[in-house]
């Protein structure tokens, strides 16, 4: 009942953010070309943009998604349901997850037909080169990150705007410090869904998927030890 | 199986340097109607919030059913239904969808009890949480609390922003829902009144601690007030001296047995007995918790009556 219960509550959001994702990349294409600001829209510019996409859905759904009975006040209601407080952490951010790769399947899918319709390609050739080129995995786990960043930073801090603050915080900071550490030192600080110093790229996407997964079970600890 | 539903043992709850409850020790027996009274702030939700594992206790232990409130947190969600001293819930989900999110929960759940309840209490169950008016908010939280079928039903001040009708209904459909179904109801309350209608025990807390539990007939049966004029006279509790109230001219004892013995000793030390009267809750209540006596003028119960007045 809890799911439906996340669903309900972020289904509008999850229904706009899926138009966004449908419509977006077509009419920027369109703008793009029509306007002769680019003679073809190719892949890079559908990659900037499925990636900029990504990332506004993630913060979105985990903002809303994490814990929702806090803004609701109907917290004591929730965690006074013979269910553990794990639980609820879990559900949430499964049901974020789900609407956030489900998401991203649809923006990918009219990324290829952007591609189709305003690149040089032809239709199926560019659908399945943006399918490979895209760097779906990176993205993906990149948008995860964000969103289980998001959504653990809302439950533990109980408010959204909150959450959402601190994640874009965290977010800019980290960019912040490891341009620096470029800049300064030449040494590479990677950011999330990047490939971590010589480790397959694999690998690295794995670390980045468990360092997710610890901003959820951080907050979960700190949920079961809230005192409502 | 455990006869007691609600043992507490020294429970206590510190918010910084702020005693909110000072290690109490409860007990409600299984089946029994149990009103827990106190003033704004003496600890009642604090207490509550401590059974249900929403607050930790700073020290002391408690159980209910014989589980443990801290290891078998679950478990005892399982069979406790709660009304929140807060009635806020979903905004956007209508009484209907309320209970259809509830019902998943428990297993025990009942329908019947669902159209039972929400034809009695008059709820609009297709209209939204956030558009019921603050007496329907109320009683969509009994709703689901009698709907789910549990043994225990913990009820925080729950006839808030009730009419009297109303009221009335729910006093009589938990003393219906206790005797048909056994389950044992802990409420708190500051109306009196409507704890006297059908509680079987009372606790009264004021400022964490505990001032006392009895079952109410005792309290009707053998409270006494007794009112003595005389010199020196005595003005500690005890185990039969619940309060003092001790005046200029006179003392005024509140004795919980074996009154007319008490009143013979007062005699014996020179005392004139003015009065022996049977005691009210509310008299009782008033006569325990209250630090200030009765206002003259403005805010009650604020103002210290001056010495030279009669009381």
């Amino acid at each position: 009942m809890y799911i439906w219960k996340c669903w309900r509550d972020t289904r509008s959001f999850f229904i706009a953010f899926m138009i966004i994702a449908a419509a977006a990349l077509p009419v920027i294409g369109l703008v793009c070309t029509g306007t002769g600001v680019m003679r073809d829209f190719g892949r890079d510019a559908a990659v900037s943009t499925f990636g900029l996409l990504m990332t506004v859905i993630a913060l979105g759904l985990g903002t809303i998604g994490a814990i929702h009975e806090f803004a609701d006040k109907a917290v004591h209601f929730l965690f006074t349901k013979p269910r553990s407080r794990a639980y609820f952490v879990w559900a949430g951010w499964a049901v974020g997850c789900v609407e956030v790769l489900a998401i991203a399947f649809v923006n990918v899918l009219a990324g290829g037909v952007t591609l189709a319709l305003y690149s040089s390609a032809r239709f199926w050739p560019a659908l399945l080169a943006a399918l490979k080129g895209f760097g779906i995995p990176g993205i993906l786990i990149y948008s995860l990150f964000v969103f289980g960043q998001t959504y653990s930073l809302t439950a533990v801090l109980r408010s959204g705007l909150k959450g959402l603050g601190a994640s874009l915080a965290a977010w800019t900071g980290l960019s912040a410090f490891a341009a620096a550490m470029w800049a300064r030192w030449r040494v590479h600080v990677p950011i999330p869904a990047e490939r971590i110093g010589s480790l397959p790229v694999a690998i690295s996407y794995g670390v980045w998927i468990v360092v997710a997964l610890l901003f959820v079970f951080g907050a979960q600890r700190i949920v079961e030890r809230a005192e409502i | 199986m455990s006869e007691v539903a609600i043992a507490t043992k020294a429970l206590a709850k510190t918010y910084s340097s702020i005693r909110a409850v000072g290690g109490i020790n409860l007990t409600v027996q299984r089946g029994s109607i149990y009103g827990f009274l106190g003033r704004n702030g003496a600890g009642k939700s604090t207490t509550i919030k401590m059974l249900l594992g929403l607050v930790r206790p700073t020290a002391g232990s408690a159980s209910i059913f014989g589980l443990d409130t801290r290891g078998d947190h679950l478990a005892i969600l399982d069979r406790t239904a709660f009304v929140s001293e807060k009635k806020t819930l979903y905004p956007s989900l209508t009484p209907a969808e309320l209970a259809r999110f509830s019902r998943g929960f428990y297993p025990t759940w009942s329908d019947s009890a669902l159209e039972k309840y929400s034809r009695l209490f008059e709820i609009p169950m297709n209209q939204r949480f956030e558009q019921l008016s603050n007496g329907n908010q109320t009683k969509v939280w009994l709703l689901l609390a009698l709907c789910q079928g549990a043994d225990l039903l913990i009820l925080d001040e729950p006839t808030t922003a009730l009419d009297p009708i109303t009221v009335d209904q729910l006093m009589r459909a938990l003393a219906q829902d206790a005797r048909e179904r056994g389950s044992t109801i802990f409420f708190s309350s500051h109306q009196l009144e409507e704890v006297e209608t059908i509680a079987e025990y009372v606790g009264f807390i004021d400022r964490g601690s505990l001032l006392l539990e009895a079952r109410l007939d005792d309290i009707k049966g053998e409270f006494r007030l007794i009112t003595a004029a005389g010199n020196s006279l005595p003005a500690q509790t005890s185990p039969q001296v619940l309060a003092v109230d001790v005046g200029q001219q006179s003392y005024r004892y509140v004795v919980t047995k074996d009154a007319e013995g008490f009143a013979a000793g007062l005699s014996r030390n020179g005392a004139t007995v003015t009065s022996i009267a049977p005691l009210s809750l509310r008299e009782i209540f008033l006569q325990l918790v209250r630090k200030e006596e009765p206002c003259t003028f403005g805010n009650a119960g604020a103002t210290r009556v001056p010495s030279s007045s009669p009381s």
